[in-house]
């Protein structure tokens, strides 16, 4: 939405298409908050903001990106506020911070701990503004299939209508890429029902590189059994992390920075307690009962709420019982600084996208900024492009055509297996062998996991054969983009033979190898399934150094 | 634990619907979202209703549960099922249903469009840094914020089904959220449109809307924090802003509510003529008490007194609202069952040990004990 804002304020005719009404979207689910460095609560600086995100990521960021960010945050963050944002106030009434994960200073802007759910209606208050000043469409419930591409340049999206069926191909002279993650590929995620990589997918099949695929955050405090995230903000306002014991274990592991620590460095100290024996359930706790009840109620509500509905468990009294979970992806669909991808007229933003502003581990707070921030260029340099290719160009529908032929074969087919249990599998099996830690032999077996499933998908049937909200066919065709895009992950991981960031190999390779590996992993789709190569990590003022906290 | 449902199927297309029962093996800590995946799964892939993040901030699965709107993602089916209750579910009310429980949103998304819902800040230039808000003024529409436009007090609004045209509760605690907002500048065209026909004054008050919200936004509050800064603002045209005037005038005069008077200062003088049988009838039967002389309570004074104490303390608009403190940052919020907890404390016996440092193992046994 941020893409769509900007792309029409630039001036062109801008059309909106989401396989979910836009405030669904899981960018609603973000709790604890978006980083800028305002300086509003403690002295802080843009370089700050870009050193600690170069340092999260491992070294793997590209610092060119980085910086951008870190700049261009504070003037959007208050653009965001201008259009009304709800954020919370310090005593003088000031945009309110509090400190983060692996942060310098407190630079996480807030709104309690449902910042996502402010942001979203924030920008779709926006979306509605301009729907009435006209010049801007949305197709909600559109679910985006495949990209359109004629002549060497994309025209545009064919779309299966949900509500009403029937396929549709939506041109356009640019299209940005907004879909988000594909935390689904994991039984255990904070992820919603839609992040199923869709955009990655399609692209990956219109020829264009995916980046960086190895890399899968795992968020250190989603709730037992549930999965459903617990925010940072728990820790950033001063809760523990404890083991039975009652220990705060994270001191063995992280002396400095403790509960604060980088999210990839606080997930492998809990899979390391949990399988030493010293976890509850198979879980360790999140402990708020020092921080008292005033303190959970003002800045934790939904946290409360979350834990005492999905785990019965009051935080003001009792430990809330957490676990790593798969969260965030940090690579995705190559751009540029502004968002293009290789192929003209094609441009993504936000978790589909690899820019990289997170590398091989992203900071808590930092995704809601690059989904605003990055958006924004995005949105900025699709208008742009457009509008100065003035030509008209005949869009030939050929795509159309293939996606109907495909859609026909896939109804038609009456005899085999329906999704779920592949789908089911899927999860298990990538959460079994390609979760915190990564070890050389699970990962083969990981990837003839990935075959077998592929061979039965071929078979894969749909029930619902009408044409009326019938998700039972996009969930088969999502089936579909997980299995590709895990098969993607799985390979990109054998091959990076080093530990960095989220990207764990204890057994073989425990250490980060600049050498061989200070390098961004890059995936093509070819007839016989992904090709790796590499490219050089853009770096600007900052030298790789050993990563402690 | 195995979780029985009767769903109530709906084929657009060929205009059936009929009640289906099913039954799944969940585990206990099951959702009702999570019984629908697993019937969707295993039993019926046509079955069709919306989901996506379960975790109660997406609004995409309000539904009906026995007649009454939930999120079905915040809904625990454990103690239904141990009751051996068979739910019946159902589309959302209030809105025309596309297919099984999934219905179609655009008459809801209108009225939101038709509350104005963005920001009017009086100016296009934001400048250099954020607007300087007080936490105290924020805090006016934090209930207002939460709201994630489900559509589940939609769904329950009498007075929506009796007159659709109303603009129901979600766009009006919509509106709220920016009368509320010290930064909003068009708060008086906001307040006059909303007090048109079917808005404000036409909501009945019969609070289910705040019952079934499933997230403490109060859309009634909202409306009746809008009523009275438009009257606060001198925008009472609308016969019931008039008969809400009357009723703090008739009280703060005599002391109780003159109903022989409320009908011609709501309705005008003419329009009273006709209702003069309905009014004879009543006084006969001593229903209303005569109007001469006037009737005066004992203790008048008080009241003039809650009247001057509203008006010297500001608490003439929305701030003069007693609001049902139910939002989520109230101790009282969520699932009952939580007094045991409560009552031993956080660190009372039964409770997990209290936290420590590995190298204050020895301070720790200190405070433990």
């Amino acid at each position: 939405m941020r893409a769509a804002i900007e792309a029409f304020d630039t001036g062109a005719s801008v059309g909106v298409v989401s396989k979910l009404h836009p405030t669904r979207s899981h960018s609603g689910a973000a709790e604890g908050g978006i980083n800028a460095a305002l300086g509003n609560s403690a002295e802080d600086s843009p370089e700050q903001h870009a050193f600690d995100t170069v340092k999260g990521s491992d070294y793997l960021g590209d610092q060119d990106a980085i910086e951008i960010l870190a700049q261009e945050a504070p003037g959007d963050i208050y653009q965001l506020e201008h259009w009304g944002c709800v954020f919370s106030r310090d005593d003088q009434g000031r945009l309110a911070q509090r400190p983060f994960g692996a942060a310098g200073s407190p630079r996480t802007v807030y709104s309690a701990d449902i910042t996502g759910h402010v942001l979203i209606h924030v920008l779709y208050e926006q979306v509605m503004k301009r729907m009435e000043q006209g010049g801007m469409t949305v197709h909600e419930e559109y679910f985006a299939w495949r990209l359109a591409v004629e002549d060497g340049r994309c025209v545009g999206v064919v779309c299966w209508d949900l509500l009403e069926g029937g396929l549709e191909l939506v041109v356009g002279k640019s299209v940005v890429l907004a879909t988000g993650g594909m935390g689904r590929i994991y039984r255990a995620t904070t992820n919603a029902y839609a992040c199923n990589g869709d955009g990655m997918a399609i692209a990956l099949h219109a020829g264009l590189p995916l980046k960086d695929m190895e890399f899968m955050q795992f968020h250190p405090t989603t709730l037992y059994p549930s999965g459903v995230l617990i925010t940072e903000g728990c820790r950033g306002e001063g809760g523990y992390l404890i083991n039975r014991d009652g220990e705060r274990f994270m001191a063995r592991y992280a002396p400095k920075a403790l509960e604060l620590a980088s999210r990839d460095v606080v997930s492998r100290s809990e899979t390391t307690e949990i399988e030493a024996g010293r976890g509850v359930n198979g879980s360790v706790l999140l402990d708020l009962r020092h921080l008292g009840a005033e303190r959970v109620l003002t800045r934790l509500p939904g946290s409360r709420e979350l834990a005492m509905t999905f785990a019965g468990v009051d935080p003001i009294y009792d430990p809330i019982p957490v676990r790593p979970g798969a969260h965030y992806h940090m690579g995705g669909v190559e751009t540029d600084n502004w968002g293009a991808t290789e192929l003209p007229g094609l441009y993504a933003a936000g978790e589909v996208a690899c820019v990289s502003v997170h590398g091989a581990n992203r900071l808590g707070g930092n995704s809601l900024m690059e989904t605003i921030t990055f958006g924004r260029r995005a949105g900025q340099a699709a208008a742009e492009a457009a509008l100065a290719d003035v030509g008209q160009h005949e869009v030939s529908g050929e795509e159309l055509a293939k996606a109907e032929r495909g859609l026909e074969t896939l109804l038609a087919r009456n005899e085999g297996e329906r999704p779920w249990k592949i789908r089911d599998e899927l999860g298990a099996s990538m959460l079994e062998n390609y979760g915190v830690f990564r070890y050389p032999e699970r990962m083969e077996r990981q990837l003839e996991v990935i075959a077998g499933l592929r061979e039965r998908y071929e078979r894969v049937v749909v029930e619902d054969k009408g044409s009326v909200f019938n998700t039972d066919l996009t969930q088969a065709i999502e089936l579909g983009y997980m299995l590709d895009l895990a098969w993607c992950m799985v390979q990109a991981g054998l091959a990076r033979e080093e530990s960095r960031g989220a990207h764990s190999r204890p057994s073989d390779f425990p250490e980060r190898d600049d050498e061989r590996f200070l390098k961004h992993s890059i995936t093509r789709w070819t007839d016989e399934g992904p090709e790796l190569s590499y490219e050089e990590v853009r770096m600007t003022k900052w030298q790789p150094e050993v990563r402690t906290y | 634990m195995k979780v029985a449902l009767k769903i109530w199927r709906y084929d657009a297309v060929a205009g059936e619907r009929a009640l289906r029962e099913y039954e799944v093996d969940a585990p206990e800590e099951a959702t009702l979202l999570d019984c629908l995946d697993l019937v969707k799964d295993r039993v019926d892939g046509t079955l069709a209703y919306r989901k996506s993040c379960r975790m109660m901030i997406c609004g995409s699965c309000g539904m009906r549960m026995d007649g009454a709107a939930v999120l079905a993602c915040k809904t625990r089916m454990y103690e239904i099922a141990e009751s051996g209750h068979v739910p019946v579910i159902s589309a959302m009310g209030n809105l025309p249903i596309v297919k099984d429980l999934v219905v179609d949103m655009e008459p809801f998304w209108r009225k939101i469009r038709a509350v104005t819902p963005w920001l009017e800040p009086g100016y296009s230039d934001p400048g250099e840094r954020e607007n300087v808000v007080s936490r105290e003024e924020m805090a006016a529409i934090h209930k207002e914020s939460l709201c994630i436009m489900c559509g589940c007090c939609v769904s329950e609004c009498n007075s929506m089904e009796a007159d659709p045209d109303f603009l129901g509760p979600a766009a009006l605690a919509k509106g709220m959220r920016f009368v509320g907002d010290a930064r909003d500048q068009a708060r008086v065209e906001r307040l006059q449109a909303y007090s048109e026909p079917h808005g404000i004054w036409d909501c009945t008050r019969c609070y289910f809307c705040q019952e079934r919200c499933p997230k403490g936004v109060d859309p009634r509050d909202a409306i009746a924090k809008l009523g009275a800064e438009a009257m606060k603002e001198g925008i009472d045209s609308d016969l019931g802003a008039k008969h809400a005037k009357w009723f703090v005038t008739s009280a703060k005069t005599t002391g109780w509510l003159r109903e022989t008077e409320l009908v011609p200062k709501t309705q005008g003088v003419v329009r009273s003529l006709k209702e003069i049988g309905f009014a004879m009838n009543l006084l006969r039967h001593g229903k209303v008490p005569p109007p001469i002389p006037p009737h005066v309570a004992k203790h008048v004074g008080e009241a003039r007194a809650l009247y001057d104490l509203v008006k010297h303390e500001g608490r003439e608009g929305a701030q003069g609202i007693v609001q049902v403190e139910k939002p989520l940052s109230r101790l009282e919020h969520g699932e009952s069952g939580y007094e045991e907890a409560a009552a031993r404390g956080p660190y009372g016996p039964g409770s997990f040990a209290r936290p420590f440092l590995p190298d204050e193992n020895e301070t720790e046994e200190e405070a433990g004990t």
